[in-house]
């Protein structure tokens, strides 16, 4: 594929952001530039406090202006600049054009609310179905991301379902719309390492479907290794890396990037 | 069902404490009736006579029983001081006491879920302070201060004069609005400072979770975010603080509003029962509120069931 | 920094905090003012005219019974503090003696029984409690007080239990316990004194809802017997107004209003610097 001709589906340049704590204020993410292309599988790898999570909500505008300033020279989803934009737009594209997936997949449902309910709205927001349709829509998207009794989870609570059952249904959300970009941070840290797989591979084939560019956050190497087609390291708010994945293990350019690679290799990953 | 059993043990435990200790207060050590009923030149044997029927000389625990008997048997007996049956006087007051002060307890927790999410929803920022600083000045004024401003200015030729000071001649909803209208805002501003603080502390908790992030980032609105998602949330500690705030607000405020505009409800009754050791409606009125408690219990319970789902499996 | 230091400076970067804490040490210079004879001690001589307007002589006016409204709403000042820090210092010390109690002993017949006598105060409706209670005890001066040390005192045990219950699994406690420390010891050395930021917010609370029960009880009649205080003032005042003399209704109103917000802003300045995360930001 050559990248040179191709347009990323999402720009990022000099994008900074400024925590403020209590009376100091310090730089989680401290300009950093990168573009992610259509179909691609892009890391976002780092340790805590690397700044990877921040980065993610700066994207997705969900930083609390009164908790921290967002600046970019731009951050465009295809042709439009997500950075100047207003709440009231950002809505419009967040669930449709840009989805996220969080960490912490037992908190991320609303305990109210059924499972179908919460997808089906979804669709009636983003694509103005009836309830009739957008209720049909849901279960349909609940079988492909791969539950076997779809009509069960739909008429499922939050409560009723395991972890990865839960991190599925957010990502059959996410996806839902046919975005052009998934964030996924840390998606399957919180679960156990034989559902960690299982959900991987379906979120990463569901985009496949839907053509969606996956930004994929993530602590850990292996999963880097063995998913991802490009990766970015990020230290202290800084991006120290940008490549692709084969070269970043063969021959990695920063010293911390090796340091990495060597922690991880120790402890079995 | 061993849940349900186990509450209602609790139920009854706590009706046994409340009439216990009313008893203690009121029959116990409530005024002596024998001298009010004969008069000062009774014989011996009169006083006597009279001292036994009001079971002056049975010992404690004997009287206690007599006295949960005949509220378990409903009967209520009559009035000392007017001789009315108390059945038919708290069947005339209560309905009177229950449309006072209903229209103000319910604006007023309206009212204060409004205010508390337009002030969740604009947290830190100028709304906030406002709504937050006009409830603590709601918490620093005295139930009497609000009520005798309120008159001022409402039913005086200072004011407006537009409302009566005192009464309650109802026969129709004009008049129903005509006296009902100063005691519901008098209510409405006493708990409002409260109820918007409480309200608010709870929403702001509710929006800090998880499931409000998620909500915002797949493109809820402020406004779905606040109605559907954080409201709907909230709804046990909501429900919680309206049935059990119904004590203190309905009966004890009652009492001071009845008192006050002369209202004849059931407060001011038996604050005159009381003051007038009136056993028979004490009794009742007693009663009354403990079962009203246990009622108001279960019935939280059941609306946790209803309004939550993770309770109901 | 310790948590209690930061927590300090939190509080007073609050200005509300601030503020409310100069109102109430100036209510209370006031009031030990009074107590001390300084000031404020006429307010039971008569020898104005009746409802004189506001002059150089009688500051607010007079009453109808020629008094000086200015030294009575002084006066009242003493009062409403000594209503206020009995209720509030007893309240507060027999909600924490009985809520640590019973989250020690939790889930046995001890906690049951305190939990019980919880429910049952808290059912029954405040007014008429205390109503009862003052009629029961007579008329006595300490009628009000007792009831409504009675009836405050279950908010605080209720904090103090759920805080003893989560401090009862800490290391410092299980390392007490098993050096043979008797349980009383345990929670009065090491348990209670982690309590403070509760008893005190909790402390100033009560002081606030004492002053207004007491206003509501002297206008029932069943408060302040002998002296005066803004209840009796604003008790005198409601027929008052009716005419048209507002001496009494505007300054007890306005002065209770005052020191009422100074709590109120303290308390919830107390509260923020001790749980930043509860705070309007």
């Amino acid at each position: 594929m050559n990248r040179a001709a191709q347009t990323p589906v999402l720009s990022v340049r000099r994008l900074v952001v400024e925590l403020r704590g209590d009376g100091h204020r310090t730089r989680a993410v401290d300009r950093i530039d990168f573009d992610l292309y259509a179909g691609e599988i892009l890391a976002l790898v780092g340790e805590s406090g690397s700044g990877k999570s921040k980065t993610a909500e700066a994207v997705m505008g969900l930083i609390d202006p009164a908790r921290g300033i967002v600046t970019a020279d731009c951050i465009r989803l295809g042709d439009t600049d997500l950075h100047g934009l207003g709440e009231s737009a950002l809505r419009r594209i967040r669930g449709r054009d840009l989805s996220m997936v969080f960490q912490e997949p037992m908190t991320a449902l609303d305990p109210v609310f059924s499972c179908g309910e919460q997808l089906a709205a979804l669709y009636r927001r983003h694509r103005g179905y009836d309830r009739r349709r957008a209720r049909q829509a849901a279960a349909l998207m609940f079988a492909r991301i791969g539950f076997s009794d779809p009509e069960q989870v739909m008429r499922s609570y939050p409560h009723h379902l395991s972890g990865g059952m839960r991190q599925r249904v957010i990502v059959a959300m996410a996806l839902s719309c046919r975005p052009r970009v998934l964030i996924a941070d840390e998606p399957t840290t919180a679960l156990d390492v034989t559902t960690q797989a299982r959900v991987l591979t379906q979120m990463i084939a569901l985009a496949g479907e839907t053509g969606t560019a996956l930004l994929l956050i993530t602590h850990d190497l292996g999963i880097v290794a063995q998913y991802c087609d490009r990766a970015l390291v990020m230290r202290r708010g800084r991006l120290v890396e940008d490549a692709a994945v084969r070269d970043l293990f063969r021959a990695p350019q920063s010293p911390y990037t090796a340091e990495l690679i060597a922690a991880s290799r120790g402890a079995g990953a | 069902m061993r849940f349900a059993l186990l509450k209602l043990l609790h139920g009854i435990l706590l009706v046994l404490g409340v009439t216990l200790v009313s008893f203690v207060l009121m029959v116990w050590f409530g005024p002596d009736q024998t001298y009010t009923l004969i008069g000062k030149n009774a014989t011996t044997e009169q006083i006597a006579e009279v001292r036994r029927e009001l079971g002056y000389d049975r010992p404690f625990v004997g009287r206690y029983i007599d006295y949960l008997v005949d509220l378990a048997t409903l009967d209520l007996g009559a009035s000392n001081a007017s001789g009315e049956p108390v059945a038919r006087l708290l069947a005339r007051t209560v309905p009177v006491s229950l449309a006072l002060m209903l229209p103000g307890f319910v604006l007023g927790n309206l009212l204060g879920i409004a205010l508390g999410l337009a002030a969740a929803a604009r947290r830190g920022r100028l709304g906030d302070r406002l709504i937050s600083g006009f409830s603590v000045a709601g918490m620093s004024i005295s139930f009497l201060v609000i009520i005798i401003l309120l008159q001022v200015l409402l039913s005086t030729p200072y004011g407006l004069d537009l409302f009566p000071v005192r009464g309650w001649q109802v026969d129709g909803p004009a008049s129903y609005a005509y006296y009902v209208t100063v005691p519901t805002l008098s209510l409405i501003f006493v708990t409002l400072g409260y109820n918007t603080r409480f309200y608010r502390a709870v929403f702001i908790e509710e929006a800090g979770k998880d499931h409000i992030t998620t909500a915002r980032a797949f493109g809820a609105s402020q406004a779905t975010i606040l109605w559907k998602h954080v409201l709907k949330n909230s709804m046990v500690p909501i429900m919680t603080r309206v049935l059990f705030s119904i004590p203190l607000v309905v009966i004890s405020g009652s009492l001071l509003i009845e008192t006050y505009f002369g209202i004849p409800g059931v407060g001011r009754v038996t604050f005159d029962a009381i003051t007038n050791g009136d056993q028979p409606v004490l009794k009742a009125v007693v009663g009354l509120t403990a079962v009203a408690f246990v009622i108001l219990q279960v019935l939280a319970e059941l609306s946790y069931r209803a309004l939550d789902p993770r309770l109901r499996t | 920094m310790s948590a209690r230091r930061r927590a300090w400076n939190r509080l007073r970067q609050d200005r509300g905090g601030v503020l409310g804490l100069v109102i109430v040490g100036a209510f209370l210079i006031a009031a030990v003012g009074v107590w001390l004879g300084a000031w404020g001690q006429d307010w039971a001589i008569a020898d104005g005219g009746r409802w004189q307007p506001p002059g150089r002589d009688y500051w607010f006016g007079t009453n109808v019974l020629g008094q000086d409204v200015f030294e009575r709403a002084l006066y009242s000042v003493r009062t409403a503090f000594e209503i206020g820090v009995v209720v509030a210092v007893l309240a507060t010390a027999l909600g924490a003696v009985l809520g640590a109690v019973a989250g020690w002993y939790s889930d046995t017949w001890v906690d049951g029984g305190i939990l019980w006598l919880k429910g049952v105060l808290d059912s029954i409706p405040f007014y008429l409690f205390v109503a009862a209670v003052a009629y029961a005890l007579q008329g006595q001066a300490w009628a009000m007080h007792f009831a409504m040390v009675a009836t405050f005192w279950t908010g605080t045990g209720r904090l103090v239990r759920a805080e003893v219950l989560k401090l009862k699994s800490r290391e410092f406690v299980l390392a007490a316990r098993v050096i043979g420390l008797p349980g009383p010891l345990i929670l009065a050395r090491h348990v209670l004194p982690n309590c403070s930021h509760i008893l005190l917010v909790q402390a100033t609370l009560a002081f606030v809802a004492a002053i207004k029960t007491e206003v509501v009880l002297s206008f029932l009649g069943l408060g302040v017997q002998d002296g005066v205080s803004w209840g009796l003032m604003l008790a005198e005042s409601t027929q008052e107004v009716l005419a048209g003399q507002f001496a009494n209704f505007l300054s007890a109103s306005i002065m209770l209003f005052v020191l009422l917000t100074g709590f109120n802003l303290l308390a919830d300045a107390m509260q923020d610097a001790m749980d930043p995360k509860q705070a309007a930001l």
